[in-house]
């Protein structure tokens, strides 16, 4: 009886969804953008957006924003927060600009950026800053809390604030830190999945496996959180969470067999042969460079093909996935819907609810790029130059490729114990405008440098300074096996042209910075060695110190024997009074106790007269003694 | 009357100012009767991997199949190549490099030396590792001509090979960097000084172009010199390169690597110092330990690899030796091997020594071990140095005849008093007189900035004027000595303390050499022990004998028995030439040590005998 009401109770939740979807602006779109690179890549950004009215957000009525994070924004006052996972390089040189201008990439490692209310306080905002990282921490698997005052820094001119805050603007602090050595790994993937509406079950989020992500060359994970206030919204600002996934995939590499990855020399059949060789031969083969884009399908790149969609706003125009190839390239699409827009190298797709999506492309013959590469705003490249464990060098080479100059915001974070000697700081080519420097605190601040650069057209700009490398204490260095220190990459931001925001961002690679480091076991080993010689030494010393030789008779009777001795006289004498009764055991033992009796009082005087005549010679030799020592 | 009494007596002993001679000599007999000690077993050790992470041997090896039609195909182009002219082989390497994905650069350098000039190019890739973060970094070596300037073309197609291999692994947690230079010697140099120079201005003798792309620190190099042509060569053993520049060692570890892995599972025999029939007999660790001594004492590269060492960067080169029955692809799978043991590192190199002697591929003396062995031969110039000191404070008239041995003539006594204690001691020898420092002191230091002529002069004057220079350096060299000993005209007591100072001077910076460079230091020690024992003698015929002993083991002659030994074929002018690039190019001390530190030494040396025999011609008696 109460089965229908129950069958229909997901029905009517439904339809309450569908009337509050059109009712408020809660909304979450989700979208993939494929992309092949030269050198038999593919480019895959994956992007997720939800957005919840800041009434809403405020009053802890959330849809498609994530709970978890909301409510560490509610508590920190975050007002706009940016947190990126990275791994690996974009190999800038073959695949040009990198994806969304840089934006929603970051350094090696970790990356978080916020903007904070600080309430008008200086402390404040450093508190919150220090609960965000703890809360973000926790959630993402990630050791955020690891981001502390000595890698934080305020940059000035590096990023400016994406969302409208309207009248808060001025109140909000930014905060920046990088853990250029965290390991971005599937533990950080899955509570990144969590976050979505459909939790990576349904949709292209079914894609995202740590498997083939991780063995990217190149990955970002972004979270991006901001307020927007639009007019298409009905003037209702919103709170947007941008999730994004941005990765290059080496197509060959993620196309092996998922049970045997194990890279073995390719058949002979299979190599191409240059055959113009003339040595070419049945056991000779000079390879060809393989400049062709392989044959790839979606299930293989991604490990399985996309499962239904994860569709909750019904709208017919939207489009889940785009692949951008040229327009004569034959793609098989299978489980979606083509939507045709007037694009001569975009096709869209819809997911289909109920089937699994698949592309297949063939073997590309000619390696055509239609998309032209973007040649990247700026090539930057940073490295510690020097030997030795005192002293080194930095060096960032940055290479304008383009015909107009660039104004460009350079910003280094350094840690504490790489000290910079700032007098040393020299620009090969190219015009300093502006520096912002806050000198380090030994344990509490890292430098932070921050320069505004003109670089001319067409030229390399070369950017060194000198560093000390300071001495930890020994329980600074860390715990397990480690190769060196990270440094946090350099972050350019090359400014616009026609002013306004934007401005794309490039990062160089993170550094490793070698301390000089004591070999731990070795004070172990002294230690161990010297508090044995030590303790061997002290002790007999000590011992031969405070104990006085003498010989045994000269030993005073112990007062506690005496008393023993006198006890058990005492017990002997009562015994004896008891058994005086009983004749026949009292005779034979008196007998007995007589010779006992007797014979100590014997013994002792013999070792009487001994202990006398020892005595004697003692004091003889003593007296010897004292005239050599005088 | 106690023990002090005894000790205040002996201190006018005709014994204890006899005694310093022989303690330097036991010292000395020491020092070289350790040596011999170290190859039995009792004072050395069987190697062992001490890094826990460089798991060595325990990856299964791919490296095969169809990589050895490739493998074919690039010695082939590498021959082909080789016939072409210098820039069209650079940019034939760069190709091959580029097509199998890697980032290419060159670096053009020039040296100047003696006249000459050492020019090349390296030629580099770098392998990004697909999951690396771009911090560290290993090479893989393969110099275009190797050590012996035979064209490697097996090894420069093994490595080419290896690079295409390597790329299509994901596992690499560093980058590989893949460097080609033109020569085994200098292109290394230029390219590791370069990577690491903070700035490079070209100097005299040096010009060295920035190295245009980078890869984060490295972490080790291997080297591989296979000069098979293109028909290919088997090989039957590897013989492991690993003495660095001014005698640097790789750390212990990276060789146990490539040996455990060459040897334990690849089955490829391993030897040093090229020598092919270790038995491992007594004889042929000693031999073996001879080689070692030699190359480290001269401190010259002998490999691509040396380059690296001085930067910390622990390198080796595998050098194929003989006519056996393994292949390219062999020596292929080691390299493949060995950099995924290196790809394990956690840690740079540190676990094991870094200052060791072998005495085979498996087995070693550690640095506690064997340092005493210099030090003691340093010690004994000090030993003697003190004895002096305390002569050159004496009187003539008491000394004569106590350092003679003899005290014939009755000598007036006096009591001494401390505290309670009283001895009975000769009259003169509390007194005291009065040491004359002045010009003894001014005639070291101004040995010892003469010293500069020599070492200018051999590295540089130009080729062709070197053997000129020698010569006039050996003439010069023995006769300055009587020279000197003639205008300074020393007295007894100044003699002494020149001679003293110089041997207080000597023993120290052998001391301090043998923490640096061990084997150095003893050779040095061996050679210069002579002048710990000349003394100002008034006979001529022990003065003579003391002087024919000093020209045997001076410096100058001490060159012409290297040339002798180690490159009878060249010649002279060859050897002298190799000297003067090693300081002007390696920056290898030797030559300073020996002109610097030995040659005064030696000078004061020949002063000291010179005056005796000045002083007994002046004054006869």
């Amino acid at each position: 009886m109460h089965l229908s009401t129950l069958l229909s109770l997901p029905a009517s939740l439904a339809l309450l969804t569908l009337a509050t979807v059109y009712a408020s602006p809660h909304s979450y779109t989700e979208h993939l953008h494929l992309l092949p690179l030269p050198q038999s890549h593919l480019h895959a950004h994956f992007n997720f957006t939800a957005t919840t009215p800041l009434s809403a957000y405020e009053s802890s009525h959330f849809r498609y924003f994530p709970r978890s994070l909301a409510q560490i924004l509610q508590h920190t006052r975050t007002k706009e927060l940016h947190l990126r996972f990275t791994t690996g390089r974009w190999d800038d040189e073959s695949w040009g600009a990198r994806p969304l201008d840089g934006t929603r990439e970051g350094g090696t490692g970790v990356e978080l950026w916020a903007w904070v209310d600080g309430g008008g306080s200086k402390t404040v905002p450093e508190e919150r800053w220090s609960e965000l990282v703890n809360s973000l921490s926790g959630l993402f698997c990630a050791s955020l809390n690891f981001i502390d005052s000595t890698k934080t820094v305020r940059p000035v001119r590096l990023f400016e604030p994406e969302g409208d805050h309207g009248s808060e603007k001025g109140g909000l602090q930014l905060l920046h830190g990088m853990l250029p050595h965290e390991v971005v790994c599937t533990e950080n993937l899955t509570p990144f999945l969590k976050l979505l509406p459909c939790k990576g079950k349904a949709g292209i989020s079914t894609l995202l496996d740590g498997h083939k992500l991780f063995d990217a060359t190149w990955q970002s994970m972004a979270i991006d959180v901001r307020p927007v206030c639009g007019a298409a919204d009905g003037g209702e600002c919103v709170l947007e969470i941008q999730q994004s996934v941005s990765m290059a995939l080496s197509i060959p590499r993620s196309m092996r067999d998922r049970h045997d990855p194990i890279p073995r020399p390719a058949k002979i059949e299979d190599v191409q042969c240059d055959e113009s060789k003339p040595w070419n031969g049945h056991d000779t083969c000079f390879p060809n460079a393989v400049t062709d884009e392989p044959a790839w399908t979606l299930s293989k790149v991604f490990g399985h093909a996309a499962k239904g969609a994860c569709d909750l706003e019904r709208n017919d125009q939207a489009f889940d996935v785009t692949l951008e190839v040229p327009s004569d390239r034959p793609v098989n699409a299978t489980g979606a819907s083509e939507l045709t827009f007037p694009s001569t190298t975009r096709r869209h797709y819809r997911l289909s609810a109920s089937s699994s999506f698949d592309l297949s492309l063939p073997a590309c013959p000619s390696p055509v790029n239609p998309m032209a590469l973007f040649t990247p705003p700026l090539y930057a490249t940073r490295q510690i130059a020097g030997h030795g464990q005192e002293r080194g060098s930095m060096h960032t080479t940055l290479r304008n490729p383009h015909a107009h100059p660039l104004t460009l915001v350079y910003m280094e974070s350094l840690p504490w114990y790489l000290r910079p000697y700032m007098h040393t700081l020299r620009l090969s080519n190219g015009k300093q405008e502006k520096l912002y420097y806050t000198p380090a605190l030994d344990r509490e601040r890292g430098t932070h440098l921050e320069l505004v650069l003109t670089i001319p057209a067409q030229s390399t700009t070369t950017l060194t300074y000198d560093f000390e490398k300071a001495v930890l204490r020994y329980t600074e260095y860390p715990p397990d096996a480690n190769r060196g220190f990270d440094v946090a990459p350099a972050v350019v931001r090359v400014l616009s042209e026609h002013g306004g925001f934007g401005g794309s961002y490039v990062r160089t690679t993170s550094l490793l910075l070698s301390l000089p480091t004591p070999d731990f076991s070795m004070p172990y080993n002294v230690i161990i060695l010297t508090s044995t010689v030590i303790a061997l030494g002290f002790g007999s010393l000590f011992n031969l110190l405070t104990r006085s030789f003498v010989l045994a008779e000269e030993v005073p009777p112990s007062p506690l024997a005496g008393i023993i001795r006198r006890a058990r006289d005492a017990v002997k004498g009562l015994l004896g009074k008891k058994t005086g009764g009983d004749e026949k055991e009292s005779k034979a033992a008196d007998a007995q106790a007589g010779e006992t009796a007797e014979a100590p009082s014997l013994a002792k005087e013999r070792t009487d007269g001994k202990a006398n005549g020892i005595a004697n010679g003692h004091a003889d030799l003593r007296e010897r003694k004292a005239r050599v020592v005088t | 009357m106690a023990l002090s009494a005894r000790l205040l007596a002996l201190r006018g002993s005709p014994f204890l100012y006899k005694l310093p001679p022989y303690l330097s000599a036991l010292c000395v007999l020491v020092g070289i009767g350790w040596i011999l000690l170290l190859p039995l077993n009792e004072y050395s050790r069987q190697t062992y991997v001490s890094e826990n992470a460089i798991l060595p041997g325990q990856v299964h090896t791919y490296f095969g199949g169809s990589e050895h039609n490739i493998f074919r195909a690039f010695r082939q182009e590498v021959y082909a190549l080789s016939q072409q002219s210098e820039d069209a082989r650079q940019a034939g390497v760069l190709k091959v490099l580029a097509d199998s994905g890697l980032k290419t650069a060159s670096q053009p350098y020039a040296y100047q030396v003696a006249g000459e000039s050492i020019n090349g190019t390296n030629v580099y890739g770098i392998l990004q590792g697909p999951r690396a973060d771009a911090t560290e970094a290993m090479v893989l070596l393969a110099a275009w001509r190797n050590f012996d300037d035979q064209i490697n073309y097996s090894g420069v197609a093994l490595a080419l090979t290896l690079a295409r291999y390597f790329s299509r692994w994901s596992i690499w947690s560093k980058d590989i960097i893949l460097l080609i230079p033109s020569d085994s010697t200098y292109g290394p140099l230029a390219w590791v000084d370069a990577y690491h120079s903070i700035c490079i201005p070209p100097t005299a003798s040096r010009n060295i172009s920035a190295v245009p792309l980078k890869a984060g620190a490295l972490q080790a190099a291997v080297a591989l010199d296979y000069p098979a042509g293109p028909w290919g060569q088997r090989f039957s053993s590897l013989d492991i390169l690993y003495d660095g520049l001014n005698g640097a060692l790789p750390n212990l570890d990276l060789l146990n690597t490539a040996v455990s892995i060459a040897s334990g599972q690849m089955g490829i025999a391993c030897t040093l110092h090229n020598h092919g029939t270790h038995s491992d007999s007594y004889r042929d660790r000693l031999s073996v330990l001879g080689s070692g001594l030699a190359t480290q004492s001269l401190g010259h590269a002998t490999g691509p690899h040396s380059a690296f060492i001085p930067y910390h960067v622990d390198a080796i080169t595998l050098k194929t030796v003989g006519d056996g029955w393994h292949d390219e692809m062999s020596l292929g799978r080691v390299t493949e091997s060995v950099f995924r043991s290196i790809n394990n590192l956690l840690e740079h190199l540190h676990q094991s020594f870094f200052f060791y002697i072998l005495l085979n591929a498996n087995r070693f003396v550690s640095v506690g071990n064997y340092l005493p062995a210099a030090m003691v031969l340093a010690g004994s110039f000090t030993i003697s140095a003190l004895g002096l000191w305390v002569l050159s404070g004496r009187d003539d008239v008491l000394v004569a005849p106590l350092a003679g041995g003899m005290a014939k003539e009755k000598v007036e006594m006096e009591t001494v008093k401390l505290g309670s204690d009283v001895a009975l001691v000769p009259r003169q020898s509390t007194r005291t007189i009065q040491r004359e420092l002045f010009v003894p002191a001014l005639s070291l230091l101004g040995v010892h900035i003469l010293g500069y002529i020599p070492l200018w002069l051999m590295t540089s004057l130009s080729r062709e004027n070197l053997l000129l220079g020698l010569r006039t350096t050996t003439a010069v060299t023995l006769l300055l000595p009587l020279a000197l000993a003639a205008t300074i005209r020393l007295t007894r007591s100044q003699a002494q303390m020149l001679q003293s100072l110089s041997l207080i001077l000597l023993g120290a910076l052998l001391a301090t050499l043998a923490t640096l460079n061990f084997s150095l230091a003893l050779v040095l020690g061996v050679l210069a022990a002579p002048l710990a024992f000349v003394r100002r003698s008034s006979s001529a015929l022990v003065a003579a004998a003391q002087g024919i002993l000093l020209a045997v083991t001076s410096p100058p002659v001490a060159v012409y028995a290297l040339q002798r030994m180690f490159y009878p074929a060249a010649g002279l002018e060859k050897l002298l030439l190799e000297l003067a690039k090693g300081w002007s190019a390696q920056g290898v001390w030797l030559l300073w040590v020996v002109w610097g530190v030995w040659w005064p030494a030696w000078i004061v040396g020949g002063v000291v005998v010179g005056s005796g025999v000045m002083s007994a011609s002046s004054e006869p008696r």
